[in-house]
């Protein structure tokens, strides 16, 4: 028989049980998911952060507009990197110090590098938000740190373009700019151009060695000059932002671009919001088009982006911080999980949704596989910013995507 | 390569005319009041912004316009110089000079927040004045007009600084200031007014070369590094202070530059930093420096 003490005590400890419970239950279902965004809010490439920031912003505001994930709300802790490894992996320790293990906003390729070993000695996850460097995901792969957006093999489908588009003008050179991102985008270019070319125009590429460029320099005349002599039909253009404002406008007296097919490699619209209707006619490689992806979710981004921003014409950066977050989500709500092994676990192999559509995340080498986007400026000085999106295409990833492997050095296509 | 050598001549009287430009004013400030003014490349970045705004407003895009709003932009960073002696200089004239290298470099941040403020993060562009767009083709030279305008620009002002610094009495006063402050206070020259006027003068120079450039370079918050390196290596190579040593270290590491870029294609640039290893190595107190000004 139950003494009345026992009773008294088990409906205590029961009661107390129950009371404490439902705290259980709201500690997991409400307690928010904290991410660190980290991307350079100054310095040289303070502006292409901020398009990250705004866009991480305004995708965790839609997420959690919408629920959440699984009721959780995403609460998002910025940080300037400055764009620079020392600087990022100090504000990178600080946060995982903090708890904040999963982290994005990344677009400088030194930075993406130095972050593998951090990531790996204190249990975080990076997802870089624009990185160009192909060692990231082959000789320094890291299984801690995954690109969310298109990696090297961008610069393939640009070059697969130009022998669709342009099957007559095989001879091309480069303006190069003395740096990683910018030897890479040459190397990768060429290797889609010894590709493309013999299988798509039937004839094989000449390739002349491109112009290595300072970077940050305000006068570029021997360049030019040098650009100007060469025989090259088709140019190849990896300056970036204000250099490569600063050498479009000093190469206008020369008419280097009159004759000669442009195929930026990713300014977007920097070049031609900055030379208006002065700006030549050329191609240009985009993370995310916004007025190209016609989906719900690319238009309500759009829409929600320019509200908060004023911002009509959003770049592509904006589209990678998007798909970083909504990547953490997905992978979360995957998993159940925010313990780092499980949302790495749960990110390999995972197809999500984004403004460009789905990507899928290739298990092999953490590299995500998405369709390319590709966009044809011309000046229009009738237009109210002195330019239009004349033409806009957009590739299939796996179609130019290199095979993964992961810890070895990718392999590129030289001229012979 | 090298036998594109009148086009590298072209472009190195160019590139050599332009960082005069810029370095003109950080020399004199240096000269007299011996501060190496950090904050030079700021100055110079919002006296081009004013130059733009002010083009944009006028609407017009010829040189009359172009010319007054580089004017206009010199007299308003002369107006921020003033302030900035009475805010900075004055105050920092007795400690440490280590104390004046944080104050001008604190001053550039400012400029660069004002920067941002005022004109944001995007990445502008102005177009030379309508007169300007045309060029000259010599041979295989192509000669842009205004690249001769800035080579224009670049002697007139070195020769406007030679004529004030040796054919007039205020020049004369300056390079005494320079050469002996305390004897120059004892023979009555008001020193205090002498270092505020160079302060300003200094600075408007900043603001003239924005003006003057901003139509060959993208305008961005960026605009405050891009000259001020090679900037420094004049001044340095000139030999500090000495406005005739700046003009001559801007033709010979242009040439170098120039050169250089068509020698060693895939290193650009290097030249320009290993020539000014040599000139420090071989002659320390650069090509003209040994305390004259002019």
């Amino acid at each position: 028989m139950i003494s009345r003490r026992t009773l008294l005590a088990g409906g205590a400890g029961t009661a107390l049980a129950l009371s404490a419970r439902p705290r259980i239950v709201v500690g997991q279902t409400n307690e928010p998911i904290r991410l660190g965004v980290i991307t350079p809010l100054s310095g040289l490439q303070e502006f292409i952060g901020s398009f990250v920031r705004n866009g991480a912003e305004v995708a965790a505001q839609m997420i959690n507009k919408a629920g959440g994930v699984d009721g959780r709300p995403i609460v998002l802790e910025v940080r300037d990197e400055k764009a620079n490894p020392a600087a990022a992996t100090t504000v990178a320790r600080e946060l995982l110090g903090n708890g904040i293990t999963l982290q994005l906003g990344t677009i400088s390729s030194t930075v993406a590098l130095a972050y593998g070993p951090l990531m790996q000695a204190e249990n975080g996850i990076n997802l870089t938000c624009g990185a160009g460097t192909e060692k990231i995901n082959h000789e320094n792969y890291n299984p801690h740190v995954f690109r969310i957006g298109d990696g090297t093999y961008r610069m393939r489908a640009q070059a697969r373009l130009m022998a669709e588009r342009f099957p007559a003008v095989t001879s091309w050179t480069g303006i190069i700019p003395d740096h990683e991102y910018g030897r890479t985008v040459w190397a990768v270019f060429v290797d889609g151009l010894l590709e493309f070319y013999p299988a798509v125009a039937g004839k094989p590429p000449t390739i002349i060695d491109p112009i290595i460029v300072p970077y940050g320099s305000g006068d570029y005349r021997n360049f030019i000059t040098q650009a100007v002599r060469t025989p090259a039909r088709g140019i190849v253009n990896a300056t970036y932002g204000g250099d490569a404002a600063t050498f479009f406008q000093q190469a206008r007296p020369y008419g280097l671009f009159r004759e000669r097919v442009l195929m930026d490699a990713a300014n977007e619209f920097i070049v031609a919001n900055a030379l208006k209707d002065q700006v030549p006619k050329h191609w240009t490689g985009s993370h995310w088009y916004y007025a190209g992806n016609s989906s719900a979710l690319s238009r309500a981004f759009a829409e929600a982006y320019a509200a908060r921003t004023g911002e009509a014409m959003p770049m592509g950066w904006a589209g990678e911080a998007q798909a970083a977050v909504s990547a953490y989500a997905a992978a979360i709500a995957k998993a159940r999980s925010t313990e780092t092994p499980a949302v790495i676990a749960a990110l390999k192999d995972l197809t999500w949704d984004t403004v460009t559509g789905p990507r899928t995340m290739r298990r092999e080498d953490n590299q995500a596989v998405k369709d390319l986007e590709m966009i044809q400026l011309e000046p229009d000085p009738g237009a109210a910013r002195g330019f239009k999106v004349s033409d806009y295409v957009r590739v299939e990833g796996a179609g130019v995507i290199e095979p993964p492997t992961p810890g070895r050095k990718m392999s590129l296509r030289a001229p012979a | 390569m090298l036998a594109d050598w009148p086009s590298l001549l072209f472009n190195a009287l160019g590139w050599g005319m332009a960082t005069f430009l810029v370095a003109a004013g950080l020399t004199l400030i240096f000269g007299i009041l011996h501060v190496l003014n950090f904050s030079h490349g700021g100055v110079f970045m919002l006296g081009a912004y004013v130059a733009f705004t002010l083009t944009r407003w006028s609407g017009t895009g010829g040189l009359a316009s172009f010319l007054g709003a580089s004017l206009l932009a010199a007299l308003a960073t002369g107006v921020v110089g003033l302030a900035v002696d009475r805010a900075v200089f004055r105050r920092l004239a007795a400690v440490d000079g280590a104390y004046v290298l944080v104050a001008t470099y604190a001053l550039l941040l400012v400029c660069n927040g004002v920067a941002k403020l005022v004109w944001g993060l995007n990445v502008f562009s102005a177009a030379p004045p309508e007169s300007l767009m045309t060029v000259t083709v010599a041979g295989d030279v192509v000669m842009p007009h205004y690249a001769l305008f800035v080579i224009g620009a670049g002697l007139s002002v070195y020769l406007g600084l030679e004529w004030l610094l040796n054919r007039t009495a205020a020049g004369r006063m300056i390079q005494a200031i320079a050469a002996d402050p305390w004897m120059a206070r004892l023979l009555g020259i008001d020193v205090g007014l002498v270092y505020t006027g160079t302060v300003v003068l200094g600075f408007a120079l900043a603001g003239l070369a924005g003006g003057l450039l901003v139509a060959n370079q993208s305008l961005s918050p960026d605009l405050a590094g891009i000259f001020i390196i090679q900037a420094f290596g004049v001044v340095i190579v000139g030999g500090m202070g000495s406005i005739r040593g700046a003009f001559l270290a801007s033709l010979l590491l242009g040439l170098v530059d120039s050169f250089g870029s068509a020698l060693l294609p895939s290193m650009p640039g290097i030249l320009f930093f290993v020539a000014l290893a040599l000139v420090l190595l071989v002659r320390p107190q650069g090509l003209l420096g040994s305390g004259r000004l002019a």
